[in-house]
């Protein structure tokens, strides 16, 4: 028996479009679904509804947060482009052979969906996977039933079938009048970022690294950091791995896991900030609850609601001990499918203050609350620097973890100032432990400098360190001499000095901060 | 016929479900304390002809029936966690009450049998409300905005409608800001509110013709800010401000909004004439409001003096000094015919005397008190925890602390019915982030009752609303401008004001 080629071409879509979706784009699609959010009731639902459009996304947000596990959503997804494929076939009376014709919009639908890539943090557009899908539908569904409502007429079938293919393109056309708009700006359009989301390393580096740092996973975010030698990390990875040393007692090895990141540029029409990627996570792992929440809160402002950023004031509300606000995320939280049980799982800590105490994240984060007294500042958007600037400029730090996140972070900052003075204390507050190295190498090259306010010189640094220095000079002059210019002497000496901080600080002159 | 009679039976039907009334469950066990309902309506003091109180109740139960016992006679409602009162017999209820109370029975199903929770009061005063508010739709964001609405609630019903919304004009790239509604007299023929950045202006209808003026003059320090409508001429009269924010690292309060320099001006509308009221230079004047009579202006001034060193620009200065600053209440004389201020005096003394500062003041109806709200420091009172409503009688000048209305969390923006029976403040009482508009009953005896939140149809709904209710103001109409002639009006060019000394 010979297979209708119409099924042929579907199975051959279904698979590709499941290799595309949950087995290559699982994160990606995991991140849309946290950068959305749905809520059961009432006043959700009549928030949306009330606005152009808003049936059509509130129905493709309660389908987004089924992305919550990949595949389940892509199933949801590839079934109705199958419904699509179907319908367009009987409304046109499509024969077998040119059935492929059918799966264009399936096949454009698809590419949407993956065209995001770093729009999936920016555009304003609830519910994004279902929304172009859902409106094709419905404009092909009424093009359907018209043509079913006219069949008694006398026409010719392929008259009848013109119509209908007529009918349905200026339904397509006119569609963005029925597109949602008003509560989140439409913004639809081909974002020409398909390259990032299949081929962009860091970028899917990135969304796997968040979730485990959102899950406290911190050697999963470790696992995800390119290998020395390999592709160059973003800023943002860079800033995820350091706070998962910091985590696990590592973040004197900063320098040693490459440090170096770059700023990501998919396309010039899109300006990528950490505030934005990241920016709440971060701010939350380093223990600045009030600027997390903050930034939670404009990103929602700004981009819409999200779980992630619901999550996230949740959390900062907890700590803040701001239990009111607290217990009224979590009862949103409470009324969705996926993030109730999280929910639950913090509604207790609220309930059984030693719940929470005995939690990880509080003991892991409780180290950080204890920097200096309240300021009153701002941070212009660049989460980074605010926290190299804020961290080194702390002059008392009343944790050891703190200690050494203020050595660290004016190192990174190349706040040679700031360092010496951390590093005085340091010396000063722990005279019989040994001195890690990354500390030796940092007061070695920074504690004689001239603007330096405090003289190193009389440290006992370890002699190999001090070899190692001392080898780290006299390749850099000798380089030098033969009048190689700074990235191939960056390049020639990383080999030996790579890890160093002295390698990074002479060969690390890019640090665009975003 | 057939069709007739399904359709018969359909409505029957669906007229029973509108007025079902639950029994009230027999043998249920007493429960010795007020049930947790919310929003918070045991004890409170409402207006006769406010919208029903619906709410849901905060406790282990599967179903809930309220009994709502009045001089009227006895009705049911619950369902699962929430009660929601038809709203045709609460106004029965209403009129029955009136200058009397509701007692209010609630029972809860729990998995070992009903409970039943001691009874509250609800008190219904003889004295309606204005059967509007507006207030702007916000999200409490700090530097961020994306969709804003000044929106107008009727206080009978659950009706709300937007009096304008700025995606009406603002597109990417090009958003506007929306702020300070404000009426003449509680009526809405002369109004007006300001838009920043896309289409900037002040939007004002003046005796109904809408007009859009830029304030900013080269003599004053910025466009009209906080407004304040002469009671009986087209006069109005502005703070102008010099604004920023930062934010703290560790505070409970999260954000400062600071004005690092302040005036006050009057804008004749009928001459689009802007002229000063006051602009002295160690003075940070804001926050007019005018007395019945429009014969005096009440504001708030902060002395502060920069130090003015060249390094430390005074946008520093004042971030550094936060706690320094602090607001006294002033008045001034104003002659209408003249348009002349004269007699500057401070009336209330709190920086020095009470280590306090004093915003947003509001003058009752009748012209014998003044409401403010009152902090540590500062002029932003919305983020202050600490801010509460205060009171003076100003005959006696003397202040009170309106215990009744205020709450561990910040008390702000006070304003008066236009009968000056009811008092509305902006509170952030249910969870310390959203403001929600509060009302209390301030009797004929100048006591001041427990405050109501403002009824919502879906009990739940300040629960999952992530948007604040800012500057609440009552009205007697509502405004019938449409969204679209405001955004029309919006789209044109602003009218640049003349400045004129006096």
């Amino acid at each position: 028996m010979r297979i209708p080629l119409k099924y042929i071409y579907l199975i051959v879509f279904i698979t590709v479009a499941y290799l595309m979706l949950p087995v290559m784009n699982g994160d990606y699609l995991y991140t849309i679904q946290d950068n959305c959010i749905f809520i059961n009731g009432h006043t959700f639902m009549m928030d949306i509804v009330t606005h152009k459009g808003g049936w059509i996304m509130w129905a493709s947000c309660y389908l987004t947060q089924f992305f919550y596990h990949p595949w389940l959503g892509s199933t949801i997804l590839i079934l109705l482009w199958t419904v699509i494929y179907g319908a367009t076939i009987l409304m046109l009376g499509i024969k077998d052979k040119w059935s492929p014709l059918a799966l264009i919009i399936p096949c454009i639908l698809l590419y949407h969906l993956l065209d995001y890539g770093y729009w999936i943090y920016y555009a304003k557009i609830p519910g994004l996977p279902f929304q172009p899908t859902l409106l094709v539908l419905i404009c092909i569904l009424f093009t359907w039933g018209v043509q079913l409502l006219t069949r008694p007429l006398k026409v010719r079938w392929d008259t009848k079938r013109g119509i209908a293919c007529g009918l349905l393109l200026l339904l397509l056309a006119i569609s963005h009048w029925l597109w949602p708009t008003s509560a989140w700006h439409y913004n639809y359009r081909f974002c020409h970022s398909i390259k990032t989301t299949l081929f962009d390393k860091n970028f899917k580096h990135e969304l796997r690294m968040y979730r485990a740092l959102d899950e406290f996973r911190f050697d999963d975010v470790l696992g995800e950091m390119p290998k020395d030698g390999e592709d160059s990390p973003t800023n943002l990875m860079v800033l995820y791995k350091n706070i998962a040393l910091m985590h696990t007692g590592q973040i004197d090895k900063m320098f040693e896991t490459g440090n170096c990141g770059i700023k990501p540029q998919p396309n010039d029409s899109l300006q990528i900030r950490t505030s934005q990627l990241g920016g709440p996570l971060v701010y939350y792992m380093f223990g600045q609850m009030n600027y997390s929440n903050r930034w939670a809160i404009e990103n929602s402002v700004k981009y819409g609601l999200s779980f992630r950023n619901l999550k996230m004031m949740a959390r900062t509300a907890l700590f803040n001990q701001e239990f009111e606000a607290a217990a009224k995320y979590l009862a949103m939280l409470k009324n969705s499918i996926f993030h109730r049980r999280w929910a639950l799982e913090h509604e207790a800590w609220m309930l059984n203050s030693t719940n929470f105490y005995q939690s990880v994240e509080y003991q892991k984060l409780s180290p950080l609350l204890n920097d200096d007294e309240n300021t009153l500042n701002g941070d212009n958007g660049l989460c980074e620097k605010f926290l190299l600037e804020h961290f080194s400029d702390l002059i008392h730090a009343n944790s050891p973890l703190l200690e050494d996140v203020i050595m660290c972070m004016s190192l990174w900052a190349k706040d040679y100032y700031a360092f010496c003075i951390h590093f005085y204390n340091y010396v000063t507050n722990h005279p019989d432990a040994p001195i890690p190295a990354l500390y030796q190498e940092g007061a070695i090259l920074l504690g004689n400098a001239e603007e330096s306010p405090i003289t190193l010189n009389g440290f006992q640094f370890d002699i190999p360190i001090r070899e190692k220095y001392k080898q780290f000079v006299q390749d850099y002059y000798q380089l030098r001499q033969q009048g190689i210019d700074e990235q191939e002497m960056g390049r020639r000496l990383k080999p030996l000095f790579g890890s160093t901080y002295w390698w990074y600080y002479y060969f690390y002159n890019d640090f665009d901060i975003y | 016929m057939k069709v007739n009679g399904i359709l018969s039976t359909i409505f029957i039907i669906l007229l029973l479900m509108a007025c079902d009334h639950p029994a009230v469950p027999e043998n249920a066990q007493k429960e010795d304390r007020l049930p947790r309902i919310s929003p918070d309506y045991t004890e409170v003091t409402i207006p006769c002809n406010i919208c029903p109180l619906n709410f849901a109740v905060q406790e282990d139960v599967s179903d809930v029936v309220a009994k709502l016992t009045y001089p009227g006679g006895t009705l049911t409602y619950g369902k699962h966690q929430v009660v929601q009162i038809d709203e045709m017999e609460w106004k029965d209820i209403l009129k029955a009450s009136m200058g009397s109370s509701i007692q209010v029975e609630v029972y809860g199903k729990t998995a070992q049998g009903w409970k039943v929770f001691k009874p509250f009061n609800i008190y219904v005063a003889e004295d309606s409300i204005d059967n509007y508010i507006s207030y702007r739709v916000i999200q409490p964001s700090y530097v961020a905005y994306e969709q804003l609405s000044i929106n107008q609630r009727d206080l009978t019903s659950f009706d709300e409608t937007e009096i304008y919304n700025n995606m009406s004009v603002s597109s990417e790239g090009n958003g506007q800001c929306i702020n300070c509604h404000s009426y003449q007299n509680f009526q809405t023929g002369n109004m007006l509110f300001h838009m920043r950045q896309g289409f900037g202006g002040t939007m004002m209808a003046v005796n109904g013709q809408l007009r859009k003026v830029d304030l900013k003059t080269d003599s004053t320090i910025s466009a009209g800010v906080y407004p304040a409508w002469h009671p009986t001429q087209s006069l109005i009269a502005f703070s102008t401000n010099k604004t920023g924010q930062s934010f703290h690292t560790k505070d409970v309060n999260k954000i400062e909004v600071q004005d690092t320099y302040s005036d006050l001006i009057l804008y004749d509308a009928e001459k689009n004439e802007v002229s000063i009221i006051s602009n002295k230079l160690e003075e940070l004047e804001t926050f007019p409001t005018w007395s019945p009579d429009g014969k005096k202006l009440y504001y708030c001034s902060a002395h502060f003096e920069y130090h003015q060193t060249d390094s430390v620009l005074p946008e520093t200065e004042m971030i550094q000094r936060y706690k320094e600053v602090k607001y006294d209440l002033w008045q001034a004389d104003f002659n209408p015919s003249t348009k002349k201020f004269s007699n500057f005096e401070k009336i209330y003394n709190a920086s020095d005397s009470l280590n306090q500062s004093v915003t947003l003041p509001r003058v009752s109806p009748d012209g014998k008190y003044i409401l403010f709200a009152q902090a540590e420091f500062g002029c932003f009172h919305v983020w202050h925890i600490d801010a509460d409503i205060y009171m003076m009688d100003l005959k006696t000048k003397k202040v009170q602390k309106l215990d009744a209305v205020n709450s561990p969390r910040s008390e702000s923006y006070p304003t008066w019915s236009s009968n000056g029976r009811w008092i509305m403040v902006d509170s952030r009482r249910d969870d310390g982030n959203y403001t929600r508009p509060y009302i209390a009953y301030f009797d004929r005896n100048g006591k001041v009752h427990k405050p109501f939140e403002v009824p919502q149809k879906d009990p739940n709904f300040y629960t999952f609303f992530l948007r604040s209710f800012n500057r609440p103001e009552f009205m007697k109409e509502p405004v019938t401008i449409s969204v679209q002639e405001f955004a029309r009006k919006a789209k044109e060019d602003a009218i640049p004001a003349k400045f004129v000394t006096r």
